[in-house]
């Protein structure tokens, strides 16, 4: 029976718990929420979403949130919200700032009663930037179908190492701007939650996974929720940071998708058990056709991928002429060998000498 | 020496001997010497400063206070600027590389002039090393030779598994560095173990030479010749001065190129030289990039079914998710290796992706002018305020104080920092990440391609920042 003792846990020390910036990706795509609307409207998920900001932030008072849309033509912060250059603050001849009140600068709602400010403050600017950028977007973007993951995943990457260098001051030192993987760990736990709804583009590949290393480097972890489309990319770089890919099978149970999968962050999940990856696909596309292929030929200077070896040898990318070794190369055809004429033994060829090899010719 | 104080100062000393003798170190606009040009010493010791009395100790980096005791973060911020400045003309690099890091562990390595001692201070930047070239070049190879007694030590065999290397590396730190370092047995074995190397991958070596001398058993020449013979490239770090025969053996390995010798003047300076050469060579000449398709399979990641497990090929223990190999099928646990049964190289793609950078570099950003500052406030990137353009009524006495104060090369004076082809403006802080970690512009990013050729209408390198995808075709240059 010692063994279900608890007390143990009461011995733990409190550790110096370091904040947790968790970065949500939404992506907005006007056509794949519009398939999804069924099951799940773009609304509806946006206040799922807030319910699990308001759950993350709960956790701790040093917890912050920033909220990027994915567009299908652009990235656009949702929170914090590009402050417009009309309400920057005005400073007078002294230099000091201006005092307002936050209700007159700001056309905010008066502040309830019943809520935490800084829940309803977040809710009204994602709620008013996506208003924006609904009523900012055009019939022809919609012509795209994929959406900017990779700029959204890059802004949030630089606002989660913009927070890391600003709570620690050993990482600005000369000495260590180099570009070292430190085995320490970061200043802030910084994890990306991606919202998926659409396909992974493959013009987006390169700088898609450029993020993804950049992410691996700073121990920042991607996780992803895919509630439609085939994001093969998305589930590469959950893979490569360490971060849980959940498909939703039900988009109705977002809420509960992300309040039991991921709601832990990247130092709790090391005494968790996290949902598995079972199988990842890593199979790429080929340069010259887009095909998908898990057998493939490189080029050793630019590191395209072909399907085939390509014609006269030459890259497609780069232009230059590749030994193609042994591939592609034709059977080669043995020459029959021609039977050669037996000269006569007895005849008038030669003297008999006595030995059987002829003389050597020079 | 009467006092070992810094600060002693003979009363009889005159003026140019204090000057003499007084480090100098406050100014960062100055520009520091390569200590690897010896036209340039030579012209140093007329006149101005030694190489060695311009090495920055982290306590003699004193950052200068301004009237208002603000401190002046110009200095700092061009020091950070000039680390990501570089060409970013896309050049034909070795992307797979095969390289051999000599390590000295000779006498000469117990000096303490880097500190703790010029031995740890090597093993420490070794394992950082390590871990950087496996993260810039993942499906490259690697091995490690030690110097001491006279002879080559082998620390690793070529590999292309970082752990391993650290392992070995991690025994060396409890023994003492001895005895004569041998140029010349450590670059025979180099070339032994290079002597496998396939023609389409670079053969490198790296040497950290702490000593002055070499104990050979024969001539160096005759090595030397093999291994230009053998297209064997040799960049040298030394620690205490230049040596005539590093300088030869570099440019000669090199195309004539003196740019691989340096020597390190201080713990920062030796950590930049000794991580650069993570990144990619250039290749200069035709022998050197020799090209070829290779065979590749990238198979995907699966587990045993039904939750048994079943032995890898390579290491023969049981695991439960594994790769298998695309030709044969046989079960490999861990990326990128070769197929134990049929050969083929297994790599994963993201490997392939991760050499990208490399070969399409980001374009540098540049300055922003107060006159172009005010349209915007905050930073693109990570919302981070910027400072507001100086007030039209200020402009009188501001034009008086521009010139004492001019910013440093590099840094621009509203602490703006644009991106060419979209436009934005960026922070310094975000500046240094884009370019030395994530490779991407957030700005370019952030919008499709279509918006930023509408953006930028002028530029038509709108495709090649950074991007593979959509270069211009055959625009990789070999240079010289």
């Amino acid at each position: 029976m010692d063994a279900v003792d608890v007390s143990e846990h009461y011995e733990v020390t409190a550790a110096d718990n370091s904040p947790s910036l968790l970065s949500i990706v939404l992506d907005t795509n006007p056509r794949a929420w519009a398939a999804l609307d069924s099951s799940l409207s773009l609304a509806q998920a946006i206040s799922n979403i807030l319910v699990f900001v308001n759950a993350h932030l709960a956790f701790s008072n040093a917890n912050q949130v920033a909220v990027i849309a994915a567009h299908v033509n652009r990235a656009v912060w949702l929170y914090p919200a590009l402050q417009h250059p009309s309400s920057t603050t005005v400073k007078d001849n002294s230099g000091d700032v201006q005092m307002h009140d936050a209700s007159a600068e700001t056309s905010l709602p008066p502040p309830s009663a019943n809520k935490y400010p800084q829940f309803a403050q977040i809710e009204s600017s994602v709620f008013s930037s996506i208003q924006t950028l609904m009523a900012e977007t055009t019939v022809q973007d919609l012509d795209q179908l994929t959406t900017q993951l990779s700029g959204a995943l890059t802004l949030a990457l630089c606002r989660i190492n913009k927070a890391a260098q600003a709570l620690s001051s050993s990482d600005t030192t000369l000495s260590n701007a180099a570009p070292v993987n430190a085995t320490a760990p970061p200043p802030v736990k910084g994890r990306i939650v991606v919202v998926s709804v659409s396909d992974s583009d493959p013009s987006q590949y390169i700088p898609t996974m450029n993020a993804v290393f950049a992410a691996a480097h700073n121990q920042v972890a991607i996780d992803t929720i895919s509630l439609a489309g085939d994001s093969t990319f998305l589930q590469q770089a959950c893979f490569n940071t360490n971060g849980i890919f959940l498909k939703a099978a039900n988009p109705r149970g977002l809420l509960t998708y992300l309040m039991f999968g991921l709601i832990p962050d990247t130092e709790a999940r090391a005494s968790l058990i996290t949902p598995t990856h079972d199988t990842v696909d890593f199979r790429t596309a080929c340069f010259c056709h887009g095909k998908v292929v898990d057998t493939g030929y490189v080029c050793s200077v630019c590191l395209s991928i072909f399907c085939t070896p390509p014609d006269n040898a030459e890259c497609l990318t780069c232009g230059t002429v590749l030994a193609l070794g042994n591939y592609g190369a034709k059977p080669a055809v043995l020459p029959r060998k021609k039977k050669k004429k037996k000269k006569i033994a007895n005849g008038s060829g030669r003297e008999e000498t006595g030995s059987a090899t002829g003389t050597p010719r020079p | 020496m009467a006092d070992s104080d810094g600060e002693f100062v003979a009363d009889d000393m005159s003026d140019d001997d204090i000057m003499d003798h007084t480090v100098t170190d406050g100014d960062p606009n100055a520009a520091r010497p390569k200590g690897s040009k010896p036209a340039k010493r030579k012209r140093d010791r007329n006149g101005g400063s030694k190489a060695w009395e311009q090495s920055r100790r982290t306590w003699e980096t004193d950052l200068p206070e301004e009237s208002d005791g603000m401190l002046n973060l110009a200095g700092y911020e061009a020091e950070r600027r000039r680390r990501l400045l570089r060409d970013t003309t896309p050049l034909q690099r070795g992307i797979i590389r095969h390289l051999v890091l000599v390590l000295d562990m000779s006498f000469a390595m117990a000096e303490k002039d880097l500190l703790p001692t010029r031995y740890r201070l090597a093993l420490s930047y070794a394992a950082a090393f390590v871990r950087e070239y496996f993260e810039q070049n993942p499906i490259s190879q690697l091995a490690i030779v030690g110097m001491r007694d006279g002879v080559a030590l082998r620390v690793s065999d070529m590999g292309g598994n970082p752990a391993e290397h650290l392992e070995r590396l991690r025994e060396y730190e409890g023994q003492d560095p001895s005895g004569n370092p041998s140029l010349q047995n450590a670059l025979e074995m180099c070339r032994g173990a290079l002597f496998h190397a396939p023609s389409h991958g670079t053969r490198e070596v790296l040497i950290i030479y702490g000593a002055l001398l070499s104990s050979d058993p024969g001539d160096i020449h005759d090595t030397i010749n093999n291994l230009v013979a053998e297209r064997i490239r040799v960049s040298v770090v030394g620690l205490s001065a230049q040596v005539a025969i590093c300088a030869e053996l570099c440019s000669r390995t090199n195309v004539g190129d003196d740019s691989q010798y340096n020597v390190a003047m201080d713990e920062t300076h030796f950590k930049e030289l000794f991580l650069a050469l993570t990144t990619p060579p250039v290749n200069r000449t035709k022998e050197q990039s020799t090209a070829s398709l290779l065979m590749m399979g990238f198979p995907s990641r699966t587990l045993a079914p039904g939750g048994t497990s079943s032995y890898c090929a390579c290491h023969s223990q049981p695991c439960r998710e594994g790769y298998l190999c695309t030709r044969c099928g046989v079960k490999v646990c861990r990326l990128p290796s070769e197929c134990p049964a049929c050969g083929l190289t297994l790599i994963l793609s993201t490997h392939l992706a991760r050499s990208y950078h490399h070969l399409f570099p980001l374009r540098n950003w540049v300055e922003v002018p107060w006159a172009e500052a005010a349209r915007s406030t905050a930073c693109f990137s990570c919302q981070s305020p910027f400072p507001e353009p100086p007030k039209a009524n200020k402009e009188k006495g501001k034009d008086e104080a521009a010139p004492a104060k001019a910013p440093a090369k590099g840094v621009s004076e509203s602490g703006r920092y644009k991106c060419q082809v979209c436009d934005h403006h960026f922070c310094i802080d975000c500046d240094v990440f884009a370019h030395m970690v994530i490779h991407n512009c957030p700005g370019c990013q952030s919008q499709s391609q279509q918006a930023a050729a509408a953006a930028a209408p002028l530029t038509d390198g709108v495709e090649a920042n950074g991007n593979g995808h959509t270069t211009n075709g055959g625009m990789m240059a070999i240079d010289g």
